[in-house]
């Protein structure tokens, strides 16, 4: 479905004309906007937790009230599961969910446990020089039948989860064109941590810096041979999904998990060649880059330039990450957590103001939260995030 | 050779340390000396981190050496009496089950000689109070990576005031979220956002008089 509605009346490009627009780096009519609102959606319309993401009517109807009551908003950031054993693709740890292990009001929380076994790093290696294109997967199935006691291993435990992952795919086409139709564009249609990271979360973060330490040859090699896999799949879902963006969650590469040296030598080589071949594919990668990544920013000037966007959550300078990256790469963020939930309205204005203002200085800036916007921020402070792109964000 | 154990440690070299300590051992220096000389490392550890010479996995590495070393020490400390810098209870609070940083701080408390309890994730207030007076904690550490931890720590602090525990303990909250808004919000007398922060707070709060080798 193409986008032809405009949000505002000010507005000269669409949103996903506007969305491509940042991410080549030239100026569009205003500053694009870009909610992860998820659990807050439940808390907002009065639902539980659990509702949200085992309901998916529920969940649609959520978005939309949200986006009608406190945006619009350019971008929709797609997160939801129905499925917890298939949310274990994005991040392979075991997952503890509102209204099956905890009260449905809360949210869903991971736990730090070891899934993966040191001697996992040479069977990626080998499946990877067996079957590039299916080494990533297949590695995820095995560790997903070890996280759910729900899922078998072998062929029972792909005829549980290819059903659901078909499910959950269309489910994502359903919201997909409920936003559209909204004037919305989506943000990404495939969305997974990148695979350094994901050893850090499936081997537990104490025992995976050991690896780093011990066997660092071994866990680069292996992040290395995961990307083939990676980007074949990547491809294989931002076709069907019809989105031309795929997000590479980085919830364990930022300065305060590694140095910025094993930044260096041991995940971002495994980042380049999986961001160069899916950019190679025609497909724009979206770093979210949680936790303080000032200290990496050079590195990343290294990523193809005006193909990039690049998500921070609050502790990354994203005021200096301008200075940096500003003529490489298109920057998300990053009103803070802590501001959503007990700052005032003037002060959320006030940094939205100079985030435009600074960060957006030329184009090249999506407003959005610091990560997802917290089940428990003032309603009124989320809407004047979103209002801010209207009042201040226009260029022409 | 303590001043060289102290050196090993802090450049994070484990089979020197290790090595280091049997010999200084075999060698019958005391084992409480040999104690003192690895925390003296730890705390260059601490120096380095918050210069930035150090990150995250020097100080996992460096607590796992001293973890190692304490092994080796303490069948020999069992005659000799420790002397604690303090007494802490630390969790995560109720609702959040987030525990690596947590983890990771009572881990560095403990390497800088204090007595840390260490209570899990998802305690709920009481639990705090009730495991404070049992033990006389000095200082409550609260940990939390939601920011739905905001509302727990404020009912943590509060509970303590109902149980006229406030003023004598000190309270402090850490975790991703955390600054010096959601320390005025819930009412804790002081925040950190790592744990060489943590090994100041209790540094300030209790009186570190240990003994010199």
């Amino acid at each position: 479905m193409k986008i032809t509605k405009k949000l505002h009346e000010k507005d000269k490009m669409t949103s996903e004309e506007r969305f491509q627009a940042v991410i080549n780096l030239q100026v569009p009519d205003r500053v694009p906007s870009c909610p992860f609102i998820y659990f807050f959606a439940a808390k907002y319309v009065g639902i539980t937790a659990h509702e949200l993401w085992s309901e998916p009517a529920k969940y649609r109807a959520a978005i939309d009230r949200c986006f009608e009551e406190l945006g619009p908003w350019d971008i929709y950031y797609p997160v939801n599961t129905r499925f917890p054993e298939v949310y274990s693709f994005v991040m392979p740890m075991k997952s503890l969910w509102p209204g099956k292990d905890l009260p449905s009001d809360n949210i869903m929380q991971l736990l730090e446990e070891e899934v993966m076994k040191p001697a996992d790093y040479a069977l990626v290696i080998d499946l990877a020089r067996k079957w590039p294109r299916w080494a990533q997967f297949a590695f995820f199935m095995q560790l997903i039948s070890r996280i759910w006691d729900t899922v078998d291993e072998g062929w029972r435990g792909y005829a549980f989860l290819l059903p659901r992952m078909m499910i959950h795919s269309l489910e994502w086409q359903l919201e997909f064109a409920s936003q559209k139709k909204r004037g919305a564009t989506i943000l990404h249609a495939y969305l997974q941590e990148a695979p350094f990271d994901c050893f850090s979360l499936a081997r537990g973060l104490i025992p995976f810096i050991k690896d780093c330490k011990g066997r660092p040859d071994e866990v680069r090699a292996a992040a290395e041979a995961l990307t083939d896999g990676y980007s074949f799949i990547t491809q294989l879902f931002t076709r069907t999904g019809g989105v031309p963006r795929a997000t590479i969650a980085l919830h364990r590469t930022s300065n305060d998990f590694i140095s910025p040296k094993m930044f260096d030598e041991l995940a971002f080589p495994s980042l380049r060649r999986l961001v160069d071949k899916i950019v190679a594919a025609g497909i724009s990668p979206i770093l979210h880059c949680d936790g303080n990544w000032d200290l990496n920013l050079e590195r990343l000037r290294d990523l193809p330039a005006g193909r990039c966007l690049v998500q921070f959550d609050g502790p990354t300078d994203i005021f200096k990450a301008k200075e940096v990256l500003g003529d490489r790469m298109c920057i998300m963020g990053d009103v803070p957590a802590d501001m959503l939930v007990l700052g005032s309205e003037s002060e959320v204005d006030e940094y939205c103001h100079r985030l435009i203002e600074e960060v957006g200085k030329g184009g090249g800036f999506v407003m959005g939260a610091g990560c997802e916007i917290p089940p428990n921020a003032r309603p009124e402070n989320v809407k004047t995030m979103l209002d801010s792109v209207v009042k201040y964000g226009y260029y022409v | 050779m303590c001043e060289e154990l102290a050196t090993f440690i802090a450049d994070v070299d484990d089979e020197k340390t290790l090595f280091g300590v049997k010999e200084a051992l075999e060698s019958g220096v005391a084992p409480l000396m040999v104690v003192e000389s690895l925390r003296r490392g730890m705390a260059t550890v601490g120096v380095r981190f918050e210069s930035k010479e150090y990150f995250l996995p020097d100080l996992i590495l460096s607590a796992d050496i001293f973890n190692q070393a304490i092994v080796l020490i303490e069948p020999l400390l069992k005659a000799e009496k420790t002397q604690s810098r303090g007494s802490i209870v630390i969790g995560s609070v109720q609702g959040d089950i987030h525990d690596i940083g947590k983890n990771i701080v009572a881990t560095m408390l403990r390497c800088a000689g204090f007595e840390v309890d260490d209570l899990g994730v998802d305690v709920a207030p009481e639990i705090f109070v009730a495991r404070a007076k049992e033990i006389g904690a000095g200082m409550v550490a609260m940990s939390g990576l939601l920011t739905s931890a905001f509302d727990a720590m404020k009912a943590t602090v509060e509970a303590f005031a109902n149980a006229g525990m406030r003023d004598s303990v000190k309270m402090v909250i850490g975790g991703g979220p955390v600054n010096k808004t959601v320390l005025e919000y819930c009412g804790a007398d002081a925040c950190g956002k790592d744990p060489t922060e943590a090994i100041r707070m209790a540094e300030d709060f209790f009186a570190g008089d240990l003994p010199k080798s």
